[in-house]
């Protein structure tokens, strides 16, 4: 095919197209470019792994895309159906492998896609964070927050506010402590 | 596992992703990971040569798993996994990494963005060499529909399936068909009468040979899945006189005020459509509804119309009215939210009101007149020609009503800080009604429950999708219409109960549904029978086989939401196609 | 193995002595062991030096069975030795298997367990600041002391490991059966998790179980518990949905919750992560409030979740510094 000489059929779909939500729309217009934090200039990008629930904070998401909300490039998205389906081992193993912060998404409670898991997730949480500090884990590290489907200026913020708190306590020494645990055997 | 043979196409989405991400960067990336046989770029994946390029790609280069880089699977999984699936390979075998909404259009550093992406598709790439050949299932459809409310949406749905030739259930809680619009005399804006809407239909319902009402009745329960559920109906003793009892009953026959046993019914959808309760007015303590007896909502002048005696208690015909916007809605501490049909219904008390008390001064209080829908405008328009004085109050700054002096010619005194002069106006009024607006109802969160749908923060029943399938919802084969799901007028609810009547009969024409291939299943062999997860899972689809101690998913009930994954100590309920090993394979790619 | 005897070593590093026990707690099983095997090395019961190890040609031993966590640097030494000497080893009991009870030393620094065991310690006259140190120079004599390593290890982080004999200490009959496997020759997969089931300990407890829902946790001692339903059903945390059958359970059945000495299901990556998110997933609440005050009746949940596996576990230890 021609690279230089789109057909018709070379047009995306409609859906395709950029869309902004209606009630987006005058806010973008009228916000001051803001610049989002950016890991250049020698500072310290965290990386975040960000656990989303595919109906409300994966969409939500995507909503600060479509609104062209600028955020930190320091979070990876993750996708599940449920925040309920967050084994907390996938918090840990995030964190094993080196991520400096883990950030877990889903609807609002009472607004959850499937009745209640949320509620799951509200949970196990807790705990979760508690057993994290008797491992020597800090705070700013794991986050749950709740994000709905119009909330993709809150995820923007959420990001930067957490990209700023981790890059003020500094990377993980978690993958590392647990390699040089070895080497000084 | 063999090493799989995968073909990565990242998107440019025109200049949508190039202008931030170095997309040839990302491809020769791509290259290098393991099991990559083809990585490339293009304009535009989702158009017809993109999608022709991957389908060729899968048969000349004999891949056997896809990743396609580009905009929100939210947005084009379903194009993909259907160009994949073109090409005869299975359509769970794609995988894709957002590299448009979740980077090129949040992020302005290309750098950054461009490493972002490569740690997506490299994400994308380790996940999808784990993923597995899933297909879905075909179950039959029963052609049966059980309603749930008995209102005019409720009405339209039942007798759009019964003029069918398809049998329904209407299960109404009160002794009386019509719901809330019984309760009105005209509608606006064209001053029908509620009475002729109703009647028709009320009548059709109760003689027609594919409906069988039940009144003063209650779902019991409702378990199964779409296609195939069982409702347990129960009818109270005593309401032999409802038609139910004339059909063949499966129970004992009424003896004369006796309990009957409950039905049980074989349905293959659900229409809920419950409707709304009115706003108890005595919330607002500025308008004195309970304490000044001429203070009156809407549907207590809806009486008076219909009894065709406007007056105050004192039994004088009323000089001055005053008709009171947004009561409860559209306010910080009750509803945030319109309930859309009160501005209408304000303005044809105008007319009523003008009609039956000719000289009387009416004043319509309002925040702001919303008259969106059809023939509405023209009805605000002439309204306002017939002498009605119109008086705009803030949100939130509610208009104060006391009594009035005796020295005064009328009962009571409107104090309204008036926004479009910026005055303080004070109007006189013998009767005032207030426009009460809509809410979730009382039971709403048990029917949600019973059902098994989900409920926005103010109650009201969420849809599938709030623009594209306002009609069904997350659970399969359960629909809504009418005002449980939002406040709305007559014609949205009519259209909303045809439309889920619609989308029933379509799925009653193809005879079998298709049952998601993607949800939990439990190995035997690992269950230990903790019983964890029986009580985690919001459908009922877990079960719990006493004999053999071990629990399984019922599949066609599953929704794939992995709470019960996530929660079981053995490790033995697999989520199928969100393994641990594919998410533990996303982790370790977006972290390498 | 031929008419030869077997050549078998026993050993204990960072260990009770409890696995050593249960060996002998087979009764006259061990007899039966004696006449077939020679027993080359058993520190708790026969006289034997290291140097006859050392001395061995390499794959000598038929079998060892190595039980206690990789604390110093003289359990790795013999780890490793052993390894050599032997054609099959065993992580035998929780400690070598998982890390064990030694293993919750890696929620603490070394620093701050050679302050609590030499310096701040009640028993400890005030004033003493000896701690060890791995070389000490004596009257001109250079003493060594193993190396107190910064954490501790389970056996297969130090050494190649054949199987794995979980539990605190394995019951004996499960012993008596893998060293009846292990003489009869036909052998298990390399790696596998031997005298063990492959499901749940709530497989093989007798109590009844029910739909679980939990309101209040409580300690065992807190409640008369029934002596029929599930103990987690009844608030007392037990971790036996999330840890592997095989012990009978013994504890859940003596009315005390099982502490999950035999680890977790196959393919479990995390034994405490999984149990966490268990039994927090069945709390009866919706209100973060109230979960919260659910939560405080689970005081040091991480011990109780990691008794057994924290250096087994994804973090391993506690990274404060």
């Amino acid at each position: 095919m021609n690279e230089d000489r789109p057909t018709v059929a070379d047009l995306p779909t409609v859906a395709d197209l950029p869309t902004v939500a209606d009630d987006q729309t005058a806010a973008r217009v009228d916000r001051p470019a803001r610049r989002a934090p950016t890991g250049a200039a020698g500072s310290f990008q965290p990386r975040i792994v960000g656990f989303l629930c595919n109906w409300c904070s994966y969409a939500g998401a995507d909503l600060a895309g479509t609104s062209r909300t600028p955020y930190a490039a320091s979070v990876r998205v993750i996708r599940v159906m449920c925040s309920a389906r967050i084994d907390p081992t996938f918090v840990l193993k995030a964190l094993a492998e080196g991520a400096d912060g883990v950030l877990i998404c889903g609807c609002h409670p009472g607004d959850c896609h499937y009745s209640e898991g949320n509620y799951k997730t509200m949970r196990r949480y807790p705990l979760l964070k508690r057993m994290l500090a008797d491992l020597g884990i800090e705070d700013a590290r794991v986050r749950l927050e709740w994000v709905s489907a119009s909330e993709g200026q809150r995820f923007a913020d959420l990001v930067d506010d957490m990209t700023q708190r981790l890059r003020a306590l500094g990377p993980s020494r978690i993958k590392t402590a647990l390699a040089t645990d070895h080497a000084e055997r | 596992m063999d090493q799989p043979r995968i073909g990565v196409y990242v998107c440019a989405c025109g200049t949508n992703i190039a202008k931030v991400v170095d997309c040839d960067a990302v491809v020769r990336a791509a290259e290098g990971l393991p099991g990559v046989a083809v990585a490339t770029t293009y304009k535009y994946m989702c158009s017809t040569p993109g999608q022709e390029m991957i389908v060729a790609d899968i048969e000349e280069k004999k891949l056997d798993r896809v990743v396609v880089a580009s905009c929100s699977p939210r947005m084009h999984e379903l194009t993909f996994r259907k160009a994949v699936k073109k090409a005869s390979m299975n359509q769970y075998y794609l995988q894709m990494a957002n590299i448009r909404e979740h980077c090129s259009w949040v992020h302005g550093d290309g750098v950054e963005a461009t490493q972002k992406a490569i740690g997506l598709v490299r994400a994308a790439v380790k996940r999808v060499a784990f993923h597995e050949p899933l297909e879905s299932r075909m179950v039959a459809m029963c052609p049966n529909t059980l309603v749930l409310g008995g209102g005019i949406a409720g009405l339209t749905a039942a007798l759009e399936l019964a003029d069918a030739g398809y049998q329904v259930y209407l299960v109404e809680k009160a002794d009386h068909l019509g719901g809330n619009l019984a309760r009105v005399d005209l509608t606006a804006p064209h001053l029908d009468s509620a009475r002729d809407l109703l009647r028709e239909r009320i009548h059709r319902v109760m003689g027609h040979p594919h409906v069988e009402p039940f009144l003063g009745a209650e779902v019991q329960s409702l378990e199964g899945y779409v296609g195939n559920f069982t409702a347990t109906v129960a009818v109270p003793g005593g309401n032999g006189a409802g038609p139910a009892a004339a059909e063949g009953d499966d129970g004992p026959t009424d003896g004369g005020g006796a309990t009957r046993s409950p039905r049980t019914l074989e349905v293959g959808s659900v229409i809920v459509a419950t409707g709304y309760r009115e706003f108890d007015a005595s919330r607002i303590t500025h308008f004195g509804y309970g304490k000044l007896p001429n203070v009156i909502t809407s549907f207590e002048f809806e009486r008076m119309v219909r009894e065709g005696r406007i007056e105050t208690v004192e039994g004088r015909q009323p000089q001055y009215v005053a008709i009171l916007h947004c009561v409860g809605s559209r306010s910080q501490e009750f509803h945030a939210y319109c309930s859309r049909v009160c501005c209408m219904t304000a303005l044809k008390y105008a007319h009523e009101l003008k009609s039956a008390v000719p000289g009387c001064y009416v004043s319509d209080v309002y925040i702001d007149m919303h008259a969106f829908g059809k023939g509405c405008e023209d009805f605000y328009r002439r309204s306002s020609e017939v002498k009605t004085l119109f008086l705009m109050y803030g949100k939130n700054d509610y208009p104060v009503i006391r009594k009035a002096e005796p020295g005064d010619d009328c009962g009571m005194l409107i104090e309204v800080s008036e926004q479009l002069s910026g005055e303080l106006i004070e109007i006189p009024a013998d009767l005032v009604i207030l426009m009460v607006g809509m809410e979730a109802r009382e039971d709403s969160a048990e029917v949600a429950r019973l059902v098994g749908i989900s409920q926005d923060k103010d109650g009201w029943f969420i849809e599938s999708h709030p623009k594209l399938d306002p009609v069904a919802t997350t659970t399969e084969g359960v629909f809504i219409a009418g005002t449980c799901a939002a406040p709305k007028d007559i014609p949205d609810s009519v259209a909303q109960a045809r439309a889920a009547a619609a989308r029933i009969l379509g799925k009653i024409a193809r005879g079998s549904i298709e049952v998601d291939a993607v949800f939990a299943e439990i190995d035997e062999e690992a269950c230990s029978g903790c019983r964890i997860c029986n009580e985690l899972c919001p459908y009922s689809a877990i079960e719990y086989k006493a004999d053999e101690k071990r629990s399984r998913v019922i599949s066609a009930l599953c929704k794939a939401c992995g709470a019960c994954v996530a929660a079981c100590p053995s490790g033995a309920i697999r989520a199928r196609h969100f393994t641990d090993e594919q998410i533990f394979a996303e982790i370790v790619g977006v972290l390498a | 193995m031929g008419g030869r005897k077997l050549q078998i070593a026993l050993y204990w590093g960072a260990g009770c002595g409890g696995c050593d026990v249960a060996v002998l707690d087979t009764n006259e099983f061990i007899l039966d062991v004696a006449a077939l095997a020679d027993i080359r090395l058993w520190p708790i019961a026969v006289d034997g030096k290291y140097r006859d190890v050392e001395e061995m040609a390499d794959g000598e031993l038929d079998l060892t069975l190595f039980n206690g966590a990789v604390r110093n640097s003289e359990n790795e030494h013999i780890a490793r030795l052993l390894r050599r000497k032997s054609r099959l080893l065993v992580a035998f009991g929780s400690c070598a298997h998982m890390g064990g009870i030694p293993g919750l030393a890696n929620l603490a620094t070394k620093e701050e367990i050679y302050d609590r065991a030499y310096l701040h310690n009640p028993s400890i006259e005030p004033g003493n600041t000896t701690v060890p140190l791995a070389q000490t120079s004596v009257n001109g004599y250079s003493l060594e002391l193993p190396r107190f390593y910064q954490r501790v290890f389970k056996l297969d982080d130090v050494v190649d490991v054949d199987y794995y004999l979980p539990g605190c200490p394995p019951a004996a009959d499960q012993v008596r059966a893998v060293l009846e496997v292990i003489v009869s020759g036909v052998l298990p997969p390399k790696g596998s998790v031997v005298g063990a089931g492959d499901r749940g300990l709530c497989d093989e407890c007798t109590r009844t179980k029910a739909e679980k829902k939990i309101k209040e946790f409580r300690r065992p001692w807190q409640i008369m518990a029934d002596p029929e339903a599930c103990l987690l059903e009844q608030g007392i945390l037990c971790a036996g949905p999330a840890t592997r059958s095989g012990c009978g359970a013994r504890c859940p059945t003596s009315s005390i919750p099982c502490r999950g000495c035999y680890g977790p299901m196959p393919g479990v990556v995390d034994q405490g992560a999984k149990l966490l998110s268990a039994v927090t997933s069945v709390i009866d609440s919706k209100d973060p409030d109230e979960i919260d005050a659910i939560l405080a009746g689970l005081p040091d949940f991480t011990g109780y979740a990691y008794r057994f596996s924290l250096p087994a576990s994804l973090l391993q230890r506690s990274v404060r510094s």
